[in-house]
C-alpha cells in the first residue's frame, strides 16, 4: 500500500536540503511556542488533565452524545447525513453538489477530507474545488500533499514558495512572506464569492446546542462558511464533545499547543444555517459524520488515540519528525499519532515500518495537550506486527536469545563479557567500529558502532556501592 | 439494508457494551485556562491583549470621542463605502450622519456588493480581557460580513461589556440555556486581525479576513 518504501522515503527526505531547512526553521519555532503558550497557563498540567478528562467522558457516551448532536441540529434547522466510509462521505457530498447544481466548491483545512480523497472525487466530477487556507492553497497549487495537521506546507520554504506562485500565478518573485500572503488573498477573493458551496472540517461539535466549533487564523474558514449559500461540516465521530465547559479548556489548549496562542484569531461557532431573520450566511447546513474505522478503534486497545485533537504539537516534539518531515509517513496522518492512526484507520499491515519510526523518547507524549500515551501505543503495535508473523526469522531467533540472556544474570554477564572483550579487540579507530558483519551492519551502515567501555557499568558500580559502605563504617 | 446511521450506532454500542474505554470521571472542567489576577484591571487588560495580537484600542472619554475616533480611520482609510450592523446594536448613536457628512455609502445587500466596502462597522456582544478577544453574534441587523470581508473592521464597544475570560462568557451562557446559540446561526470569537504562519511559521497579518481590527472602547456613562 505504500506509495513509497518508508526506508526509501526517510533516505529522500534527509537528503532533501530544501526540506531540512524549513524543517529545522518551523519545527523550531513550534516547539518554542508552545512551550511559552503553555508555560503561563493558570496549570498546564492540572489543565492537560482536565483536557484529557473531558476527552474521556465523550468517548465513554459517543453514541448519546452523536444522538444528541443530531437532534440539536436538527432543532436549529441543520441536516445530518452519517458515513460508514471514505466513499460514502464523498458520495454524500456528490448528491448534495448534484442536488444544489454546484459547479464552485471553496474548501477550509479538513484532514478527514484529506483521509477521505474528496477533492479527487470532487474533479473526477467536474466539480471545481479550491483550498482556501494559504497553506492548502499554496500545495494545492503545487500538486503536493499536506505534510502537517497544521501547518500543511511545513515542509516548503518561503524561497520555493515565491517560485511556485510566480510560476503558476505570475507572482512577481519576492523574499517576503508579507507579500506572498498578500498576493493570494488578492486571488481568492473572487473564489469565495463565484462558489456554491463549502466544505469545512470540525474542531469540536458541542452536543448539548448542536454547534460545531472551527479554530482558525486566516479568515478563510469563516469566509467558506459563510458565503457560499451551503456550508457542508464533515466530522471524525470522535470529534464529539459533552459541554461549552469542556470546549473552554479544549480550545485553548488547542490553540496554544499547536501554535502558541492564547486563542486563535477566529473561533468559529456555527449553529445550522441562516435564521430566516439572519441577513447573510449560508442557507442550507449539512453536517456529515464519518466512522471510516472509528468504531473499531473504539472497541480496542488503542481507543486512547481517538482522544486527539489534532494539535500537531507531538509532530513538533518528535526528533524523528524533525528529520523526515511528513511525507515520509506516507498518508494523511503524520508524526507520532499519525503512526499510530494510520496503521489504526488503515490496517497495521499497510504502514508495517511507521510504528519503528521513532526512539521512544516520549518527548510527544509530554507536548500532548491531552495526555496521550503515544510510546506506548507504538509498542502495543510493534507487538500486534511481531504476532501478524511480521518479522524475518533471524530477527525472530535474536531476540530469542536476547529473551533468554537478559532472564539469566549469569548468561547477562557472560554476554557482556564476550561482547566488551570483541568489541574492544575489534575497535581501531579510536574505540569505534567501523563495520560489523551481518545482521550488526544494520548499525554499522548508518554510524560507527562504540566500543564497551572498560571497565564495565557493573564493574563500576560495585566498586563504588563498596567504597561508600566502606565510608560509611 | 441499513442505514449507516443504524451501522454506527451500532457499532460504537457494541464497542462500549463490553467495557467503556475509560475509567468514569465526572470531574467538572473547573480551572480556567489563562491567568488573570482578581485584582487585575479589565480595561486595561483587554487593551493590552489586543495590541499584542496587533490589533489596535482607542479608548474614548464620551460618545463625541468615539465618533471622532471613527471618523479619524474611515478618512486615514480613506473608505467609501461602509458595511454596518444596525444602529439599534451599537453603543454608539449618530454614526449614519457622520456617514453621509463625509460623503460614505453605506452598502448592504450580496456578498459582492459587500465585499466592495472599505470598512465594517460592528457591535460586539461582550469583549473577554484575559485574550483580547470579541464575541459577535449573527442576527437581524448584525450581518457576519460586516465584520469579515472589508479590509478595515471598526468595532464599538463600551467598557462594561467586558468579561474577565471566555469561561466566564459560556458560564453566562449556560444561565440563559445557551439561548444565543439557537438565535444566531454564528458566533464569532474574534481575536486580533486575520494571520498567518503557514510560510515557515513566520507570523504574516492581514490574510483573508480584515487586514486591519480597530476596538473603539468607549468609557460607560457614570
Amino acid at each position: 500500500m505504500e506509495a513509497v518504501p518508508f526506508e526509501r522515503a526517510v533516505h529522500l527526505a534527509l537528503a532533501d536540503e530544501q526540506l531540512q531547512i524549513a524543517l529545522d526553521r518551523g519545527t523550531t519555532r513550534g516547539v518554542n511556542a508552545r512551550l511559552a503558550a503553555m508555560g503561563e497557563t493558570t496549570d498546564p498540567q492540572a489543565l492537560r488533565h482536565q483536557a484529557r478528562l473531558a476527552r474521556e467522558r465523550a468517548l465513554n457516551r459517543l453514541p448519546e452524545l452523536l444522538e444528541q448532536l443530531e437532534r440539536n441540529v436538527i432543532a436549529n434547522g441543520g441536516h445530518v447525513l452519517w458515513a460508514r466510509d471514505a466513499d460514502e462521505l464523498n458520495q454524500h457530498i456528490l448528491t448534495i453538489c448534484r442536488q444544489h447544481n454546484v459547479r464552485h466548491v471553496v474548501k477550509a483545512k479538513s484532514m478527514v477530507t484529506e483521509e477521505t480523497g474528496l477533492n479527487h472525487a470532487l474533479q473526477a466530477h467536474g466539480i471545481d474545488v479550491v483550498e482556501s487556507d494559504l497553506g492548502e492553497y499554496i500545495i494545492q497549487l503545487a500538486g503536493e500533499a499536506p505534510s502537517h495537521i497544521v501547518f500543511p506546507m511545513l515542509h516548503k520554504t518561503k524561497e520555493a514558495t515565491a517560485q511556485l506562485l510566480h510560476d503558476k500565478l505570475g507572482m512577481p518573485l519576492t523574499d517576503q512572506p508579507e507579500v506572498m500572503t498578500r498576493f493570494v488573498r488578492g486571488v481568492m477573493r473572487q473564489k469565495y464569492l463565484q462558489a456554491d458551496l463549502g466544505i469545512s472540517g470540525v474542531n469540536f461539535a458541542i452536543a448539548e446546542t448542536g454547534t460545531i466549533a472551527t479554530v482558525e487564523n486566516e479568515g478563510n474558514n469563516r469566509l467558506s462558511t459563510s458565503t457560499p449559500p451551503i456550508h457542508v461540516a464533515v466530522m471524525g465521530l470522535e470529534k464529539v464533545i459533552a459541554t461549552w465547559e469542556d470546549y473552554a479548556v479544549l480550545v485553548q489548549l488547542l490553540s496554544r499547543s499547536a501554535t502558541g496562542q492564547r486563542m486563535t484569531v477566529y473561533n468559529n461557532l456555527i449553529s445550522g444555517p441562516r435564521r430566516p431573520d439572519e441577513p447573510d450566511g449560508p442557507e442550507a447546513f449539512y453536517l456529515i459524520i464519518l466512522d471510516n474505522g472509528r468504531s473499531r478503534i473504539l472497541a480496542s486497545e488503542y481507543a486512547e488515540s481517538l482522544a486527539c485533537i489534532r494539535c500537531g504539537a507531538c509532530l513538533n516534539a518528535c526528533p524523528v519528525y524533525q528529520n523526515i518531515g511528513g511525507h515520509a509517513y506516507g498518508w494523511v496522518y503524520p508524526g507520532p499519532i499519525g503512526a499510530i492512526v494510520t496503521p489504526l484507520l488503515r490496517g497495521p499491515l499497510t504502514a508495517p515500518r511507521l510504528p519503528y519510526a521513532s526512539s521512544l523518547c516520549g518527548a510527544c507524549q509530554t507536548a500532548c495537550p491531552v495526555e496521550i500515551n503515544i510510546p506506548d501505543m507504538l509498542l502495543k503495535l510493534r507487538r500486534d506486527l511481531v504476532q501478524a508473523g511480521d518479522p524475518t526469522l533471524g530477527w525472530r531467533i535474536g531476540m530469542r536469545l536476547w529473551a533468554i540472556a537478559f532472564r539469566s544474570p549469569l548468561f547477562y554477564r557472560l554476554g557482556g563479557r564476550i561482547a566488551s572483550w570483541l568489541t574492544r579487540a575489534l575497535a581501531r579507530d579510536k574505540g569505534y567500529l567501523r563495520r560489523l558483519p551481518p545482521p550488526f551492519n544494520g548499525w554499522t551502515d548508518h554510524r560507527d558502532f562504540p566500543a564497551f567501555g572498560a571497565p564495565s557499568f557493573r564493574a563500576r558500580y560495585l566498586a563504588r556501592a563498596n567504597s561508600r559502605s566502606n565510608g560509611k563504617r | 439494508m441499513t442505514s449507516a446511521r443504524d451501522d454506527i450506532l451500532r457499532a460504537l454500542r457494541t464497542a462500549l457494551n463490553t467495557q467503556a474505554p475509560f475509567p468514569a470521571d465526572e470531574t467538572p472542567t473547573g480551572l480556567p485556562v489563562t491567568r488573570l489576577e482578581p485584582s487585575e484591571d479589565l480595561v486595561a487588560r483587554f487593551a493590552a491583549e489586543v495590541e499584542r495580537v496587533k490589533g489596535q484600542v482607542h479608548r474614548a472619554e464620551n460618545a463625541i470621542k468615539a465618533l471622532d475616533f471613527v471618523r479619524d480611520l474611515l478618512v486615514a482609510h480613506r473608505v467609501q463605502r461602509v458595511v454596518m450592523w444596525d444602529e439599534a446594536h451599537l453603543p454608539l448613536r449618530g454614526l449614519p450622519a457622520l456617514l453621509s457628512a463625509l460623503d460614505i455609502a453605506h452598502v448592504h445587500g450580496s456578498s459582492a456588493a459587500i465585499a466592495e466596502a472599505e470598512a465594517g462597522i460592528t457591535g460586539a456582544d461582550w469583549a473577554l480581557a484575559a485574550t483580547g478577544t470579541l464575541v459577535l453574534s449573527s442576527g437581524p441587523g448584525r450581518p457576519r460580513m460586516a465584520s469579515l470581508l472589508p479590509p478595515l473592521h471598526i468595532a464599538l464597544l463600551t467598557e462594561d461589556r467586558i468579561l474577565p475570560r471566555l469561561e466566564d462568557y459560556l458560564a453566562a451562557q449556560r444561565a440563559t440555556r445557551y439561548s444565543v446559540f439557537r438565535y444566531s446561526s454564528n458566533v464569532t470569537l474574534i481575536t486580533g486581525s486575520s494571520r498567518t504562519s503557514d510560510i515557515e511559521m513566520h507570523p504574516v497579518f492581514g490574510v483573508h479576513g480584515p487586514l486591519e481590527l480597530h476596538i473603539v472602547l468607549i468609557k460607560n456613562p457614570v
